[in-house]
Parts: structure tokens; sequence; C-alpha cells
């Protein structure tokens, strides 16, 4: 693994390799790189089990980034290729022609995140919400307690308590919390 | 279609006798060790703080009632609202007290949608017991830092030949990083005797804007550079994010605010829009300029009425400027708060002794109504042999001739008697002394109660010692030892228990373990006592006094004599935050005495 992790930072110049455990490492990659090194690691190096594709949205550094999670069931370890995307151009190249299952990823990232990726079949069809008109679900800057409070009927007999409001009711109801003033307004 | 469409529906059939590849019944099978499924809360561990509703995305949680609220805790506890929770494990993640947990269990079955509503640990549940589920990741895993920006401060040898002030303060950094600790819950402000409006002006700091922490500040608090150097913060006792790390630093942050802005009252009348006050056109006459005096003084200025301090000492501030050490409270910082206070309209009459100078009932004839915060001034004496002797001092005699610029003796041996902050006030105040006459420190402080009994701030042993004192508690004085007319010591012994049974103190000594601490002066700091002589018997007849000597008042510090108000460490002990309170409190009880709730 270590000598598949040292092939590909020299080849693709990668920063941050990192060993979560002798099994499985994880390294990132320039965008324009990406599909090529997962490529790469696929025909060259039979990691042939594409597990997963996942996203986050690090929106205090106005990016995404999108990981690549691959299996190789010969030397039984596992590569997470990371890559990342600025968020004002949240396109990727699809990696569908890989395998076939990405179109699915990709069609649920497209929905959630919000990024495309050209060429990937139905990808922008629903995933699972239908008639969705908000920004996409999963972006950081997607108010979801403005959301459930806009979208969701308030159960009956629900209430709650501010822990100081209710402590001052609770036990000192009669103490001065603020300054009173005597002025002309 | 061709032949193979035809055959392969009957292929299936082969399938018929084989063991089937599926979950058999997929409803009790056990989810994976970290699953987050329904809701566990240790009630007993959770303080009701609300970090959970707050962080909760879907407003899936409601704080209830489950039990009475008391100081640190709410009583609140965290019910869940299952149409809408999406089992994120914000709630978990963030919790103060780690006593919310998800368990892996997922199946619930009910007819009733509306019983998917539940208190975690209140309404009990088949999962109450189960281990699994999701906890949050400890150790390194936090929404907030555990630990405290540490405070500056200068080292034990640059500060014990002076009397400066050796706390530096925060820088903006420091105190917006410590700022941005707080979660905002609130529960500190139901323990500080003052209910200041603590996330209120942290948030102020997280913000930058300190003109909205110093009005904040002042709402409940007119001496916020005094108490954000020297408050004995019971807030940060009960801080929630103190349970599983540092509390805030809330007294340094309160200092921040204050000392941001300038000291000049101009600029505070216009920050706190004082200048457009409207007279009541009534008097009130205060005893004392302690931090009583001073907060209902400033409360009762606000209101419109004239108010004047009676001050027998040259300069205000009573306990605050005679009582604590420079180092520790710097006057310029004690001028300033009361700088403004006088600006608002209040006066002081310095060097007149209320009893002596003028009667009580004289104010009470000039006046519509008196407030009196003359707090515990005179010394305590052991009482045991030797305690007499001129070399034997009190403590407050000591450090209120320090701050008046007189001669203190000053012996190269020193012990002191006391284990609370004025004891370790004296030591540290005498250990300087020391330092400045002999160039070296030899001071012994002991106490009757052990180490992790002694009443003094454990910042102040821990730095006493920095500072060279010895610190030996856990030993009763039995006698000082007098040789030749001199002091040459006192006598101890170890001290078993302090309290009997029925809780009077009634100290028990190991006379077997003695020690000498050698000595050519003894100081006595084992508590204060209060100068009422001001209340004429006449007044005394009306008044009611309670087992220990005080006088009693109502929850406003009203007397059983309706003009006379009586606050501060009279009342409630020694403390700043206590008598700032008191104060306000008695300023508004004043309010409604004069105005029947008007005004």
């Amino acid at each position: 693994m270590k000598a598949i992790v040292q092939e590909i930072t020299e080849k693709y110049n990668l920063q941050n390799a990192v060993f979560q455990r002798d099994n499985m490492a994880f390294v990132e990659v320039e965008k324009k790189f990406a599909i090529d090194l997962v490529t790469f690691l696929k025909d060259y190096h039979q990691f042939s089990h594409f597990v997963m594709m996942s996203c986050v949205d690090w929106i205090e550094d106005g990016q995404f980034q999108l990981l690549y999670l691959l299996h190789n069931p010969a030397l039984k370890v596992d590569i997470g290729i990371k890559t990342y995307l600025n968020r004002t151009e949240p396109v990727m190249q699809s990696a569908h022609h890989l395998w076939k299952q990405i179109w699915t990823y990709q069609r649920e990232i497209k929905e959630a995140f919000g990024i495309d990726f050209p060429g990937s079949p139905n990808v922008d069809e629903n995933f699972v919400l239908e008639g969705w008109t908000e920004i996409p679900h999963m972006r950081r800057d997607f108010d979801t307690a403005a959301y459930s409070e806009k979208t969701y009927f308030p159960r009956e007999g629900r209430f709650t308590h501010d822990p100081a409001t209710y402590m001052r009711e609770k036990l000192y109801p009669n103490q001065p919390v603020t300054a009173k003033k005597n002025t002309n307004e | 279609m061709n032949i193979k469409d035809v055959f392969t529906p009957f292929t299936t059939w082969s399938k018929v006798v084989k063991d089937p590849v599926t979950i058999k019944n997929p409803i009790g099978r056990e989810a994976a060790p970290r699953y987050r499924g329904f809701h566990k809360n240790d009630v007993e561990a959770c303080i009701g703080c609300g970090t959970c509703e707050a962080i909760c995305e879907n407003k899936a949680i409601d704080l209830v009632p489950y039990k009475d609220p008391v100081s640190g805790d709410s009583g609140l506890r965290p019910r869940i609202d299952y149409g809408r929770c999406c089992w994120c494990a914000l709630c978990v993640d963030i919790c103060t007290t780690n006593s919310l947990s998800l368990t892996n269990e997922y199946t619930w079955v009910d007819t009733d949608p509306d019983n998917f509503i539940f208190t975690p640990g209140v309404d009990k549940k088949s999962w109450d017991d189960k281990k699994d589920g999701w906890k949050k990741p400890v150790p390194n895993y936090h929404f907030y830092g555990q630990t405290r920006v540490p405070m500056g401060e200068l080292h034990a040898h640059e500060r014990i030949d002076s009397f400066v002030e050796f706390i530096k303060g925060y820088s903006k950094q420091q105190a917006e990083e410590e700022a941005d600790r707080c979660v905002g819950c609130g529960i500190c402000t139901a323990t500080c005797p003052a209910h200041m409006g603590i996330p209120e002006y942290i948030k102020a700091i997280r913000n930058d804007d300190m003109e909205e922490g110093l009005r904040i500040l002042y709402e409940t608090n007119p001496l916020p550079e005094i108490c954000g150097r020297i408050c004995t913060h019971k807030c940060e006792d009960v801080c929630s994010v103190g349970v599983n790390g540092d509390p805030l630093s809330i007294r340094w942050l309160k200092r921040y605010i204050a000392d941001q802005i300038p000291a000049d009252t101009d600029k505070y009348n216009d920050i706190l829009v004082t200048k457009d006050i409207k007279q009541n056109n009534k008097k009130v006459a205060i005893i004392g300029s302690g931090p009583s005096g001073l907060s209902a003084a400033y409360y009762l200025a606000l209101l419109g009425y004239s108010v004047k301090i009676f001050e027998k000492l040259p300069q205000a501030g009573g306990m605050m400027r005679y009582g604590i050490p420079e180092y520790r409270l710097p006057y310029d910082q004690i001028d300033k708060d009361i700088n403004y206070i006088l600006s608002v309209g209040v006066e002081i009459e310095y060097n007149v002794t209320v009893g002596k100078d003028i009667t009580l009932e004289q104010l009470h004839k000039d006046y519509d109504a008196v407030f009196a915060g003359t707090g515990l001034h005179l010394g305590r004496s052991t009482r045991i042999a030797g305690s007499d002797h001129p070399n034997v001092y009190q403590s407050v005699d000591l450090l209120r001739d320090i701050v008046k610029e007189v001669p203190v003796p000053v012996e190269r041996k020193i012990v002191v008697i006391g284990g609370g902050n004025v004891a370790m006030d004296i030591t540290r105040s005498m250990a300087r002394l020391q330092m400045k006459k002999f160039g070296e420190v030899n001071i012994i402080t002991t106490s009757l109660e052990d180490e992790a009994h002694m009443p003094a701030d454990r910042e102040e042993i821990v730095e006493a010692r920095e500072e060279g004192c010895t610190i030996i508690p856990g030993y009763g004085p039995q006698e000082i030892i007098i040789e030749d007319n001199k002091v040459k010591g006192l006598k101890v012994w170890k001290c078993l228990s302090i309290f009997d049974e029925d809780r009077r103190f009634n100290p028990k000594f190991d006379a077997s373990d003695e020690r000498i601490f050698e000595g050519d002066m003894v100081i006595e700091s084992i508590g204060q006592g209060m100068d009422i002589s001001y209340l004429s018997e006449d007044f005394k007849k009306d008044l009611e006094f309670d087992p220990r000597g005080r006088v009693k008042t109502n929850d406003r510090f009203q007397s059983s004599l309706p003009w006379l108000f009586l606050g501060g460490d009279i009342i409630q002990g020694p403390d700043v935050i206590h008598g700032i309170a008191n104060g306000h409190i008695a300023a508004q009880g004043i309010d409604d005495f004069l105005f029947g709730n008007k005004s």
C-alpha cells in the first residue's frame, strides 16, 4: 500500500497523504487530475471495487470536497481520493464510465449539493426530493431550522423554556435584572 | 421474446428449498454499535443547559420541567419530537455534560403518531439500558474549546517587591477566543448574585461591540472594573462548559469589556444614556461607600433620587479600597467606577462617621429613606493566650493602614492565622513589605481548615506560594509564644475537625501533633465583625435581630423600621458581588417604599 501511495504521490504531485490505518490511506489531488487518478488506480493497481462517493461543503474555505473511496480486493486495502471544487463553480468531470453505479452517486450529489457532472446519465432527475425549490439541502448555507419551521406544522402540545428565563421566574422573580431609569423619554 | 425468457421463471423454483439469503426478520436485528437510534439521557448528570435544543436543526427538542431548578441546574430536560428528529446526533455532540446519547435501537412501533414524543431518561423506554449507540467521541472531539485562554500575569519574582497589578488582562484576540467557548446557556446568570446578563455580554465580546457590553454590565452591576478583577466569580463554578473542561473566564471577560472603555465619564454617560435623568425630589442618605452603598446610590440616582453617601474614611470604596490590596485591585480602577457613579449626581461626604459626627436620627429627619451598608471592618481575635500582645495585629487594620500609607510594622518572621481570602491578602501584602525591607519573604500562614477546605480562592493560595509564602493548613492556634515580652511564634495543634455533630464551631485537636511556627509578629485574620453603633438604643428596640446579631430585613433589605434599609456584608457576609446585588434590590425597595411600585 505504501508503495502505491508513494508512486501516485510522485506521479500526481499529491499533497497530504494520510494513512488512516495500515490498509487505508487518503490522498488529495488537484481537480483536473482526480478522475485520471481514479482510473489509474482502477486499471493499474486493481482497485476494482468502487465503495462509495461523498461530498463535504467546506463553506468557510469556499470549497466542496469530493471523496472517491476505492477498494483493492486482492490486497484488501482501501484508498480515498479527495479533491476540491470552488463553490462558485460546482462542476466536476463525471466518472460514470468507470463504474455504472457512479451514476446514482453523482445524481444524489447533484441534488444534495448542486454539483453538476455533465454527461452523467439521469443526473438531472430527482433523487429523493420531489418538487424541491430551495437551494440544495446539504449545502451549509441551507437553513434547515428555518425550513423546518416554515414547512412542518407545529405538533400540538409542544412547549419549551429558555433555561435562564425559567430559572429567573422560579428562583428570583422579584429581583431587578435591568437598571430602571427615570427619564423624560 | 426468446426461449430464455420463457424458461427463466421456472428456474427460480429451484430456490424454493434453499435457505434464504435475506434476513428472515429484520425487525429485532441488532444495529451497528455506533448506530444513531433513539435518545437516552442521564437526567441526573444533565443540567438542563439547553445546548441540545439550541443546536437542533429541525427544532425537534423542547426543554420541559423535570424538577425544581437549583444553582447550576435549570431543572429542565430535553424532550424529543420524533416527527422532526433526523438522528443527526448534533445534540449529543454538543452536550456539555455528555449525558445525552443515542442508542442503537431503531424500532418503535406504535399506532398513535402522537406517542412519538418523549423525554429521554424520564419517560421509561425499552432501550434505556442499552449500552451501544452513538456517544460523543472522547477525547479530542468538541464543538467548543475545552481549555480556557490563559491569563498573562507577572512572574512571582517580578511582582513580589511591589504592589503593581500583576494580572495583565486579555488582549482582543484572547478575549474573543475565550468568548467563543461560551455556549450561551445562561445557567450562570441564576448563580450570579446580581444575575448579570453573562451570555449577553460575552456575545457582545464576540461581536466586538464593547459599548453594548458595557450597557449590559451596568444593567445589574455599576462596578465592572472592580468586579472584573476581584469578583468571587461563583458563576464560573456552575458554567456548563466547565462540567467537562475549564469553565469560561467570566470574570476576566467582564474586565475586558470595562477595560476597553476609557475613563471618561462623559463617554460613559453617552453610552449608558444617563444624562437625562428626571429628578423626583426625594432624598436618600447612604451610610458607607462600599459595594452595596455605591450600588444602591447608582440605581437610586438613575431613578431620580438625590443621593448622598456618608463615608467615614477619606476615600470611597469601603473594603474594596481599604481591604483588597492594590496588586489585585488598583486604585485607579476603583476611581474609574466611582467617578462615573458620581457623574450621575451621587454625592459623597468623606470623613463623616454616622453615630458620631451626625446621628442616624438626623439622617432620618433630613432624608426620605436611609440605606446602611457599613461593612465588616472590625477584626476578630482568636483570644488565645498572648493574643493581647502589642505585636499581634488584626489583618483588616494593617490592610487599611497600607492603603492610608500609615507606616505598618514589618518583622523578619511573620505568622498569619487564617485561611480565607483576607488572610491571603495580608499574607501577600506583608510578603511584599518583607521583600522591600529585608530582601526576602519569611511568612507562614496557617488555618484550621485543611488544604481542600480552605475558604480562600484556590488561585490566591497558589499565587501566595509562588511568591514565597508558606501555607500550612490544618492546624489550630493554641498559644502565642512570648519570651522576654517579645513574640517568638505560634504554637499550633493538628486540627481533626472544626464543627461538631450539630454543625457548631467546636474544633477538635490532636495535641500530640504540635508545631511551633516561629515569628516576631502574629497577624490574626479569622473573620471580621460589624460596627453598628450608629443604631441608637431607641432604634434598636424597634429593630429585629437574628441570633448572630444581624439586623433582620425583608427580601428588599428593608428593616422593621420601614425607612431604614440595610445591605452588604452586614447582612449577607463578606462578598462584593452580593453587596452590589443587595444595593440594587434595596434601591428598588426604597423606590417601592416611597412611591408604592410607581416611579
